[in-house]
């Protein structure tokens, strides 16, 4: 902890070799390495020609191709993967944010009957095992004519990503000191008003880290677009990706290229939200 | 919570450490200090009569239609007999329990979720307990580290499941596996091939591998949150009261992030016993089905034999199991609500 | 079948595919042009690696000519996940049309009341003059529910400059091969004589067959499995001999990792047995590393000289929806492409490396090349039982599969052979 009060640089710089504070740069350093391994090893791997990929002695040194990213972004429909994609997961995302932002402003701070049972509600939707249910909503989708439906998939993603996104943001909401919402409205503010102007602003954090993790699982979804979508032009990267093993003829080389610039997006939203991200989690995941 | 009580400043977060804070005798945190500045009242201003419930609607109505709805229909699904033929034939003949008493008097399936249990417990053990390091990790490295530590994190959370399940077993490889090629370098013999996939438990302990290294950046990227908003005053006057790190640790840390622990167990123990690709990619639930838990088994019998209504009942089974598994979470949130 | 056939094509086929597929928007407009009415869309499903591109375009072109209004959509579909796919696509109002199934699951197919009964447009599609061993697969107690369209076998592939070195010819028996093996190993003590992973199971299948055994047989109105028979113990324990000259893993079959494209282009396999487009993907991998591919080729040795080793037919049929929209048409762009014409311009187009429906269809393979080695098998193809379970027996967790890694790794074929039974029964007779 002592990093973060204005005191320890001093303390650093006086003791530069304390043997605690080079241990625990190491195991860091350790630590980081072995969560970046795989991450590495899937980036490098999208820069090798196909031979270089499976070989007895891993290769570590070669002259990287961008060859394999060309052929992935070459694949037809390619570019229409990632815009549903992206539609689809954006649109869940906020979609979910506005519903949850709603709904947790009355739990975090209302009063009414049957508010506990909605928290409960809350919780156990977590639990919705949505592999399992792919079956029966394909049924439902097929009885009422909506396959091959970008808005509903884009529904699916918003109620599945929906009950995480209320739970966190309850926590942030309720991390706003009531007395600053209070302050405003003796100024003369509405609830509304209060709302917009003072609890807002500083829900923005909360709102940040709390898509991220909505776009994380939506973007990783695809057990349902196998059996709803079938139409390829309204089917996701997700899904092509699973489909990887065949789609690219055993081509590793531009099936990790593919999984790279998968990655990419959630990467960007975090690189950008960084500390805002992390600091942010902070109330909501205390909270819960 | 009933709002009355609760509605003053310690709504906050940091009302767990003020709370804490007032029984371990600590200086009173910021936090602590507002609460007793505000008397508990005085925020209800609105007729709140339909308000709640209009803000509420649209997650309820949204969640019956999207979720309740087809849960339900997977309920009815599992007392039906639809397999291959009638799925195309859109046939939905009842057969009562016959799915269920199937299933609960197949001993493979007793075996599963047994399987299940363990490798759940297993992992989540392993998730809180390295993420919760990490994140304490985090909570002490310099600025520069600690960028290097938490983008090192998000780089694994943020890769595709697909592809760490691809790279994984490269690395786990028998002819070209990177493992093999580190334990032949370090210089241990017997791995020119050696099969990592060997058996149903070697399998898992890869999976298990996969599971921990994908699930710890989210439980340690939170951790860490978390610790920053407990006071530094609580540490310094730990410090100063001569606690050593480990009691610090269970003294002040621990009580004050025990909502962080509920919640985060709560969720990794629903994410990893639903884990699936992770799994069933690995090993196909091989060798000889031993690495089968219960997703894999309703994938496996559902949608590789295509019996769907077995299928179904499988779900409705984990769903009752999960729900008496947390069961107590349930009582404990709730009783945690009605505390504050 | 659950591998693609890209015979001799490989990557480059892919290629065209690509490209190829931005032509069907030029498609739709001519389309549009040319009719005032009645513009109907024909779906088509093939599976990735089936059929080349240039040969549907050219089918499509032939019938969207004959055919003013109409459109043929080809949409590709990836072998994962097929069985959920199709079955759930035959269930809806607008499923494909005409869809491609491989051999061994059309059966299964065609008892779910999912596929067109086509037993009164036998003529159109020239029933009579279809091969005897390919036919089965497409019917059904008796009614046809598909068109048979092509099916290939596998051929041992072999690296010539290795047999020279080693002063191995291409075996005639088993024992012939043994002995080749031997002499390979003793050359070169550091290559495979033969690349075989432990789960290759239609290569076991062949060698079963061989025995007289068969991996499932009819009793009374009951399957059960023919893993615990003594034909299969000698036929896996021949297996295992072979596999004894190979490092592949006992417990993964030849597509983990792919051994056309992942195993043989990295050197020391002398050889190895595979489908034409495992050839084909081989020799374009080893060409992109700079290297040249050698290869030679033979049919499985049978146990004696007169006849080679039984080989399974893999392949597919085209069949037709029972819910299309469009049946008639179906018909008739299914009449068009499996045609005597439309086979030989596919034979052509993969340079004879496919067995066509009708024998008198068949393009004379170029001497020395894969195709040539397949076609001298073709008369010991066989298929796997046909009944409407056994697509359900190869689906995984595959238990003949399991049974071969069993036994490969010491156990007695008898009682590996035994619990596989027990599976394989559940399954087919459920």
């Amino acid at each position: 902890m002592s990093t973060t009060t204005p005191t320890p640089q001093k303390l650093r710089t006086r003791r530069p070799l304390r043997p605690a504070a080079v241990a625990k740069n190491l195991t860091a350093l350790v630590v980081a390495a072995i969560f970046v391994f795989p991450v590495y090893w899937m980036f490098s791997s999208s820069l090798k020609p196909q031979s270089e990929i499976l070989t007895k002695d891993p290769v570590f040194f070669f002259k990287p191709t961008f060859e394999n990213y060309s052929t992935a972004t070459g694949v037809d429909l390619f570019w229409s993967y990632v815009t549903n994609s992206l539609i689809v997961t954006l649109g869940a995302v906020l979609l979910a944010l506005l519903v949850a932002l709603a709904a947790s402003f009355a739990i975090a701070r209302m009063k009414f009957k049957g508010r506990k049972g909605i928290v409960l509600i809350v919780m156990m939707a977590q639990m919705a095992p949505w592999e399992v249910m792919v079956i029966a909503m394909y049924m439902i989708a097929r009885d009422n004519d909506m396959l091959n439906s970008i808005p509903l998939l884009t529904a699916i993603y918003f109620v599945m990503v929906l009950p995480f996104t209320i739970w966190t943001l309850r926590g942030f909401i309720a991390a706003v000191p009531v007395e600053l919402e209070e302050a405003a409205q003796i100024d003369g503010c509405t609830r509304g008003q209060a709302f917009r102007k003072v609890i807002f602003p500083l829900l923005a954090p909360g709102l940040m880290s709390t898509s991220l993790f909505g776009f994380i699982t939506a973007w990783n979804e695809f057990a349902m677009v196998l059996v709803l979508n079938k139409d390829k032009t309204n089917q996701t990267l997700t899904f092509w990706l699973t489909q990887f093993q065949t789609a690219f003829g055993n081509d590793w080389a531009a099936t990790m290229a593919a999984s790279t610039l998968f990655a990419l997006p959630v990467l960007v939203v975090f690189i950008f939200l960084q500390r805002k991200a992390v600091g942010g989690m902070t109330a909501g995941a205390v909270k819960g | 919570m009933t709002v009355d009580s609760q509605g003053t400043a310690s709504a906050a977060p940091q009302d767990a450490p003020g709370r804490a804070a007032g029984k371990s005798q600590t200086p009173p945190p910021p936090s602590g200090a507002k609460e007793s500045l505000r008397p508990p009242r005085g925020r209800r201003s609105l007729p709140s009569g339909l308000l709640p419930y209009l803000l509420v609607t649209p997650a309820l109505l949204s969640m019956a239609v999207l979720l309740l709805y087809p849960l339900i229909r997977n309920v009815i699904l599992s007392f039906q007999g639809v397999n291959k033929r009638e799925m195309i034939r859109r046939e939905t003949p009842w057969v009562g329990f016959e799915n269920y008493t199937k299933l609960l008097g197949d001993p493979d399936f007793w075996s599963v979720v047994v399987r299940s249990l363990v490798v759940t417990a297993v992992n989540v053990a392993l998730v809180m307990l390295i993420g919760t390091l990490v994140g304490m990790l985090l909570n002490r490295l310099g600025k520069k580290m600690r960028l290097v530590l938490s983008l090192a994190l998000m780089f694994a959370w943020a890769m595709p499941i697909v592809a760490s399940v691809t790279v994984f077993r490269w690395l786990f490889d028998e002819q070209f596996g990177v493992a093999n090629w580190v334990m032949r370098s370090i210089g241990f013999s017997g791995y020119e091939q050696h099969n990592w996939f060997e058996t149903g438990f070697s399998t898992l302990v890869i999976v298990t591998i996969l599971l921990v290294w994908g699930s710890i950046p989210f439980v340690a990227l939170n951790m860490y949150a978390a610790l920053t908003t407990v006071g530094t005053e609580l540490y310094e006057a730990a410090k100063m009261d001569g606690a050593s790190g480990w009691r610090t640790f269970w003294s002040v840390v621990f009580p004050n992030l025990k909502p962080f622990f509920m919640i985060t167990t709560f969720l990794e123990i629903i994410w990893i016993f639903k884990a699936f690709t992770q799994v069933y990619a690995m090993n196909q639930g091989g060798p000889d089905r031993s690495s089968e838990t219960l997703p894999v088994f309703a994938y496996i019998e559902g949608m590789g034999q295509q019996h769907y209504g077995l299928a179904a009942a499988i779900s409705i089974l984990t769903i009752v199991m999960l729900l008496v598994a947390m069961s107590f979470y349930f009582r404990l949130i709730l009783k945690q609500e009605d505390e504050q | 079948m659950k591998r693609k056939l890209i015979a001799a094509i490989g990557v480059a086929g892919m290629m065209v595919s690509i490209a190829a597929c931005g032509s069907d928007s030029d498609k739709a407009k001519d389309g549009d042009k040319g009719t005032a009415g009645g513009n109907k869309t024909l779906t088509v499903w093939v599976m990735d690696g089936s059929a080349p591109q240039e040969w549907i375009d050219g089918i499509n072109k032939e019938f969207e000519a004959s055919h003013p209004g109409v459109k043929v959509k080809v949409e590709t579909q990836q072998w994962t996940d097929i069985q959920t796919k199709v079955t759930t696509a035959l269930s809806e109002n607008t499923p494909p049309d005409v869809l491609e199934i491989g051999n061994t699951q059309t059966t299964g197919y065609a008892a779910s009341g999912g596929l067109a009964d086509l037993t009164g447009d036998k003529d159109k599609f020239g029933y009579a003059n279809w091969s005897e061993g390919i036919k089965p697969s497409a019917e059904l107690e008796g009614k046809l529910y598909a068109a048979p369209w092509w099916a290939a076998n596998r051929a041992v592939i072999y690296d010539k400059a290795a047999f020279k070195k080693a002063g191995v010819t291409p075996p005639k028996t088993r024992a012939e091969w043994i002995e080749g093996l031997k002499k390979l190993k003793a050359a070169d003590p550091k290559s495979q004589p033969i690349y075989l992973p432990g789960q290759s199971w239609y290569v076991f299948a062949g060698f079963l067959w061989d025995e007289g055994g068969d991996l499932a047989t009819k009793d009374g109105d009951k399957w059960k499995g023919g893993l615990g028979t003594a034909e299969a113990a000698s036929a896996i324990n021949f297996y295992k001999e072979l596999q004894s000259f190979s490092s592949a893993p006992k417990d993964k079959d030849e597509a983990t990792p792919q051994q056309s494209t992942d195993i043989v282009p990295k050197g020391g396999v002398a050889s190895w047995i595979g489908l034409g487009w495992e050839a084909g993907g081989a020799i374009d991998a080893i060409k992109k590393a700079g290297k040249t591919a050698d290869f030679g080729y033979f049919p499985i040795p049978g146990k004696t000289a007169d006849k080679p080793g039984s080989v399974f037919f893999g392949g597919s049929n085209l069949a037709i929806a029972e819910r299309s929209q469009n049946k008639d048409l179906a018909k008739e762009w299914l009449a068009l492409a499996t045609s005597k014409k439309g086979m030989q311009s596919y034979g052509t187009a993969v340079k004879g490396g496919i067995v066509p429906n009708d024998p008198s269809a068949q393009v004379q393979p170029e001497a020395g090349s894969f195709a040539e080695a397949m076609v001298k098998s073709a008369s010991s193809g066989r298929i796997t039982p046909i009944t409407e379970g056994w697509a359900n027996v190869e689906t995984e967790p595959n238990p003949i599969k399991g049974y071969m890694t069993k036994v490969l790794k010491g156990e007695d074929p008898k009682k590996a052979g035994e619990e596989a039974d027990k599976v394989i029964a559940e399954r087919l007779n459920q």
